[in-house]
């Protein structure tokens, strides 16, 4: 198991993001730095890769904000 | 080959998973692809250098081909539309972008009377071989001068391929063929398919994209979903109108087709009539102004061919003839959407 985890320094600690796109579904089988997700912070775009290859398991649907360091999914 | 076709057709990697990517992700890799296969394709535009385009479609470019074939512009379509038209003519194959279409007004004397004609007007030795992306398409509030599709305008105009892709798989390969033709070709990009976080995007543009270069042949339409009863015909963003209609009205026991045009120049004609000889009914649907545009031009090549294949009166749904509203409200009331479609097919039935 391993956390998909938005990273942490890219913005300010108390701002929130939003998760725009899960490109995969729940359930998804994914390669490792496979484009999984697109969140925004004001006006940027940020990309999130899986940090591994797996079966992956969403935990904050698109459309959620989102804090840097949080857990977003898993790939199992 | 349809994309149903293809996806059937490629051969069966063992052990590999699904690569979703947007649209704009797709074109990057065309682009790159192409620019490593031929020293003669470049680039040209606002912003497409160091931010990668403002559609997220050339990021990474500059780093690995350098300034030469890499160019950041001055807000002047006039000028570098124009520097694009020449080189194009002179054997280059640029690709260059007018972010907006509707922009078009300072360049349209390069695109329509220049890159369109050249290679008439040389008996072929001037072709134009470039690329002119182009971004289209409302639905957020950014009113009248930012939200114009302009189908027509340019379908209208012979001497140019004018195609939008519905999905990222293809995008990717109409990009391919759209490099390496040698005719000018208008290549547009529907804002809500991008796959640009501040726009949204809809999931339906996201699908596999296979890391290999590969072609999807510009002047076929697509059959998007097969049905018996009505046909909807539709490009890039009314494509997943389309398609959501179609579930819904399965609910009711109505069977909807969904073509996908693709392409509107060439249009391909054999395919949509070829659908309207099933169902028997046609509603076609565009978010361009409604007069004298992309969903006359269907009804009329349907009619002319054989109005036999009929069952009832085609219907249309498209943008009002009046300049995109800024207010939410009225914006989202003149566009075309699932529930407008829904109501036309069970009025037809």
């Amino acid at each position: 198991m391993t956390d998909i985890r938005i990273p942490e320094g890219l913005w300010e600690a108390d701002k929130e993001g939003v998760i725009v796109t899960w490109l995969y579904e729940d359930g998804d089988t994914v390669n490792q730095d496979a484009l999984l997700a697109e969140v925004m912070i004001e006006k940027v775009q940020i990309e999130i890769n899986s940090p591994a290859a797996g079966r992956l398991k969403i935990a904050k649907a698109a459309e959620s904000t989102v804090l840097p360091g949080e857990v977003i999914g898993v790939i199992a | 080959m349809s994309f149903v076709e293809a996806i059937a057709a490629k051969p069966v990697q063992k052990n590999r998973n699904e690569r979703k990517l947007t649209i704009a992700k797709a074109l990057n890799e065309a682009i790159a692809q192409e620019m490593r296969r031929d020293k003669n394709v470049f680039l040209m535009g606002e912003d497409i250098g160091i931010l990668g385009a403002v559609w997220g479609y050339t990021g990474g470019l500059l780093a690995e081909f350098g300034e030469e074939r890499v160019r950041d512009t001055p807000i002047s379509e006039t000028a570098f539309i124009g520097a694009a038209v020449g080189a194009a003519n002179l054997g280059m194959r640029p690709i260059v972008e007018l972010m907006f279409v509707d922009f078009y007004g300072v360049c349209m004397d390069a695109i329509y009377n220049l890159a369109a004609k050249s290679s008439y007007h040389s008996a072929g030795t001037f072709k134009a071989p470039m690329v002119l992306t182009t971004a289209v398409g409302g639905g957020y509030s950014d009113s009248t001068q930012h939200s114009q599709c302009l189908y027509a305008t340019f379908a209208h105009l012979p001497g140019m391929k004018v195609v939008m892709p519905s999905n990222a798989y293809d995008a990717k390969g109409m990009m391919t063929s759209a490099i390496r033709d040698d005719n000018p070709v208008v290549f547009m990009m529907h804002k809500n398919l991008q796959g640009m976080g501040f726009l949204g995007t809809i999931q339906g543009a996201i699908v596999d994209v296979p890391e290999d270069s590969y072609t999807v042949p510009l002047g076929k339409a697509n059959v998007a979903r097969d049905g018996k009863d009505v046909t909807i015909v539709g490009l890039g963003m009314t494509v997943h109108q389309g398609l959501e209609a179609a579930k819904a009205l399965e609910k009711e026991g109505v069977s909807a087709e969904v073509v996908d045009l693709r392409s509107l120049a060439p249009l391909d004609r054999d395919t949509i009539c070829r659908s309207v000889q099933k169902t028997g009914r046609l509603i076609v649907v565009d978010d361009d102004y409604l007069s004298y545009g992309v969903t006359a031009e269907i009804i009329a090549t349907v009619t002319e061919r054989d109005i036999q294949a009929l069952k009832c009166s085609p219907k249309r749904i498209a943008f009002p003839d009046i300049p995109v509203p800024f207010a939410r409200p009225m914006e989202q009331h003149c566009l075309p959407n699932i529930q407008k479609i829904v109501a036309a097919a069970r009025s037809m039935m």
